[in-house]
């Protein structure tokens, strides 16, 4: 097996030169970074603002998963130069078997400089690329990520697979579907550092202790295969198949048409008892071409990977065919060129391996693909590879397991309509103003679905001298209101120097009701007077007094009215205002 | 283990019924009723619902001075501590507050200005993934606009709370909490602080039958949360407060001994608030 991966993929995707510094980043965490990036400190899983601390220049992308798709499919086509069962495993990486090819070119070695000969113009510069062969998918793909793969072609001999992991830290079974966080996390407590100790236990205890999951990761850590070889070719008639009349050549369409296919196929698979770990995507176009290519899961496909995958197959094929017939237009001589030998007569490119040629940009790399006007009239969902179904539990009560997803997805469209700032989350803040102990914070800034530290009352811990006293008041006036406060005689109330009053308070003018909802829906209008029945403080607060901008001295003032609404006042250069309501 | 636990069923149902908690029988049932569906609510105000509880899909109003204080003690209690809160439109709730009552501030969303068009879609948005959206429109809703919310709420088991007391819906809503405050403790003539409030708070609306009678509640309580009112406190104080004005009440108030015998106890079991400085 032979793993062709191509390290930060999502940045190169957005067409980022490798050597100007960006971030990909999801729920606000590096998921990928240019290798300038990393140069100046940043790393996989930074918080957004400590890789922008780290790089203060560095560009901050979000990641778009059918671009990557997309912008894959051109490798995977010249791939098609060397074997037809490239099967790609997510955006970014693929493997392929390599039986074949490697006796085509004379061994592995040959067969690998052959790969990177053939995917690297492809790329054009735009980024890396890592070659990796083994006997195993998940061990190639180690032989890729490693060190010396840089240089080249890095070839685990058959047989030495075991030898070759032995050595890796137990964590490297993360970049694997199956075994989860937990279970990585389990192992490395018992000790077992490395995927050598690990493969040294007896897998019957193994299995025993950890059921299928640390069986399937045991298989891993030994070099085997993920899935046992005695896999079942599913009976042919599982494929299901949706014909466009008229031909399709816009992804809406296609999308909508994998997503049906996709239900039926899941449906029809797991009234089986199966579940589908490799399913082909084939396309018929109206000029009668085939194409064939086969995604890879590690875990099984549910119907939403299933259309998601179908859909960024289309989209990379539709993609290619568009920017074709641009390249058509302007470069009139290369067009001809494509006419003398019209498109698809020689079928699948795949089918001889050694009818490599090169090609110098990505534009060039279509013409024996899909021609011009090639709409797609069929597309057939073939269940390449299944395993029996385990299932999936969900809440046994109805709960929703997932509410903090569900919460974000609102929120997301909420940004789009609204805008990004527009939903917010409430987060404690140091204050003795009752508007000054909440801050909003954008929730795109934060995971909903992580503690948060600063939504925990205790996160406050710092004493503030001079603040209101509990409890809070349930309405703060996002408008202050200005009042009239006046004693007995009819003078006006004021607070001295000295922070005391300078004449008990009897009647307050401004406000014109007695609950919140008067306050909210009438703030601001002067009428209405009210006598005290009850008051207590004043209580000053010279803050910041050592910054003239945001230097504020102010008395604040509890109320209680004959109508039994209690407020919270406050004196600022004589005049008083209605900050918050007891409501 | 889900073929154990179906072979135990077949072979001896009555067995295992009889064993297990009648608790857990009940949520076994494979249907629940749509009155069933309900959200715990703080005990004292369990009379004040008619299935004891916040049903979902309800639209609920508070109005009345204490309204807001009301229904962040609701929230509290039904919310939990995996439910989420949208406050739509309401900039000047205070969620400092809403936390003293026990709302968690890490279930909640705000969106200050959902702009004036758009108020509807964010809230009908907001139904699908919320459980309840407290809101208080600033303007008249339209017909339309009310009945896609509540056909909404209704389908998602949103619960709607009108911070308004549903002045500005169209229609009557399911229930209409009404807080009237009969007195506040701790604040004199320019000295003490506010500290807890007496209210009587009463339900109406077209899903209740006959209005039950007002229940009396601290609100909040010397705690800052929802407390119970004993008889004594609640009728001997009020002859206390009316001579609020009055030169006797420096005199009366060290001498309370009879009435605030819980109430001064209470005081004193709560750490003091911080004294404020002086200038």
């Amino acid at each position: 097996m032979a793993v062709v991966w191509c390290p930060d993929w999502p940045v190169v995707a957005w067409g980022i030169p490798l050597d100007e510094p960006a971030v990909v980043v999801v729920a606000n965490r590096v998921i990928a970074c240019s290798p300038a990036a990393r140069a100046e400190g940043v790393s996989v899983g930074l918080r957004r603002r400590d890789a922008q601390g780290r790089c203060p220049d560095v560009a901050v992308l979000d990641r778009d998963v059918d671009r990557e798709s997309r912008l894959f499919e051109p490798l995977a086509i010249a791939l098609e130069a060397l074997t037809p069962h490239v099967e790609i495993r997510g955006p970014g990486l693929l493997g392929f078997p390599t039986r074949g090819p490697s006796r085509f070119f004379g061994g592995d070695e040959a067969m690998a400089d052959e790969t990177l000969a053939v995917v690297l113009p492809v790329l054009a510069n735009r980024g890396s690329c890592r070659v990796g062969v083994a006997d195993g998918a998940f061990t190639a793909r180690l032989a890729a990520r490693s060190e010396r793969a840089i240089d080249g072609p890095r070839i685990v001999d058959p047989g030495e697979s075991a030898a070759f992991l032995a050595g890796l830290p137990i964590a490297e079974l993360q970049s694997a579907q199956t075994p989860t966080a937990d279970l990585i996390d389990v192992l490395g407590r018992l000790g077992l550092s490395t995927l050598g100790a690990f493969a040294a236990l007896n897998p019957a205890d193994v299995v025993g202790r950890f059921g299928q999951e640390g069986q399937i990761a045991h298989r891993l850590a030994r070099g085997e295969d993920e899935h046992p070889p005695d896999l079942r070719r599913p009976a042919p008639d599982l494929a299901v198949t949706w014909a466009f009349e008229p031909a399709a050549d816009r992804i809406d369409r296609c999308a909508f048409a994998a997503k049906a296919l996709a239900d039926e196929l899941h449906a029809s698979l797991s009234s089986n008892g199966l579940a589908c770990v490799r399913v082909g995507i084939e396309a018929e176009t109206e000029s009668g071409e085939q194409h064939l290519r086969l995604w890879r899961h590690d875990g099984a496909l549910s119907a939403a990977a299933l259309a998601e995958r179908a859909r960024w197959q289309l989209d990379g094929w539709l993609h290619l065919t568009r920017m074709m017939r641009q390249s058509a237009r302007e470069r009139p001589e290369t067009a001809d060129l494509r006419g003398t030998a019209p498109g698809g007569s020689d079928g699948l490119r795949g089918t001889s391996p050694g009818g490599s040629n090169r090609h110098d940009d990505w534009t060039q790399e279509i013409p024996d693909d899909i021609g011009v006007g090639a709409g797609i009239a069929r597309l057939t969902l073939i269940p390449d590879e299944v395993v029996p179904a385990s299932g999936r539990q969900l809440g046994f009560w109805g709960g929703r397991a997932e509410r903090a997803d569900d919460v974000t997805r609102a929120v997301g469209r909420l940004q789009g309509l609204l805008g990004p700032e527009a939903v917010t989350v409430p987060e404690w803040r140091g204050g003795r103003g009752p508007g000054e102990q909440i801050a909003l914070i954008p929730a795109a800034a934060v995971d909903l679905g992580e503690e948060r530290v600063a939504t925990a009352r205790q996160w406050i811990d710092e004493p503030w001298p001079g603040s209101v006293p509990q409890p809070a008041p349930a309405m703060v006036l996002a408008d202050p209101i200005p009042l009239t406060i006046i004693d007995a005689a009819g003078g006006v109330v004021g607070v001295t120097g000295r922070g005391e009053i300078t004449a008990n308070p009897a009647r307050v003018s401004g406000l014109n009701g007695p609950t919140a909802q008067a306050i909210h829906r009438q703030a601001g209008s002067k009428r209405g007077s009210r006598s005290v029945t009850a008051w207590a403080g004043p209580w000053p607060a010279d803050e910041r007094w050592w910054d003239v901008m945001s230097h504020r001295r102010r008395a604040r003032m509890q109320l209680t009215l004959d109508d039994g609404s209690a407020h919270l006042v406050v004196i600022e250069d004589g005049e008083w205002w209605l900050e918050a309501t007891y409501d | 283990m889900v073929m154990a636990g179906v072979s135990v069923v077949d072979t001896e149902p009555r067995g295992l019924r009889e064993r297990l908690d009648p608790e857990i029988l009940a949520k076994l049932k494979p249907v629940t009723l749509s009155g069933e569906q309900v959200l715990d609510v703080p005990e004292l105000l369990k009379p004040l619902f008619p299935w004891g509880g916040l049903q979902r899909g309800w639209s609920v109003g508070v109005e009345g001075c204490g309204g807001w204080s009301l229904s962040m003690a609701m929230l509290g209690e039904a919310l939990g501590a995996e439910g989420w809160l949208a406050v739509v439109g309401v900039p000047s709730f205070n969620v400092a507050a809403a936390a003293g009552f026990g709302v968690r501030l890490d279930r909640m969303l705000v969106v200050e200005d959902p702009g004036p068009g758009r108020w509807a879609t964010v809230i009908a948005t907001l139904c699908e993934s919320v459980d309840v959206v407290a809101f208080a429109p600033g303007m008249r809703v339209g017909v339309r606009d009310q009945r896609r919310l509540t056909a909404r709420a209704r389908e998602q088991g949103t619960v709607l709370v009108h911070l308004d007391g549903g002045a500005t819906w169209p229609s009557a809503i399911d229930l209409t909490l009404s807080v009237n405050t009969l007195r506040w403790d701790g604040i004199g003539d320019g000295h003490g602080h506010l500290k807890r409030r007496l209210v009587s708070v009463s339900a109406a609306g077209r899903r209740t039958g006959a209005a039950g009678a007002p229940v009396e509640m601290w609100l909040p309580d010397a705690r800052g949360a929802l407390g119970a009112a004993t008889s004594i406190e609640a009728t001997v104080e009020p002859a206390i407060e009316s001579t609020v004005e009055t030169a006797v009440q420096s005199t009366v108030d060290p001498a309370a001994s009879p009435r605030s015998a819980g109430a001064r106890h209470t005081h004193s079991k709560t750490p003091a608030s911080p004294t404020p400085v002086t200038w």
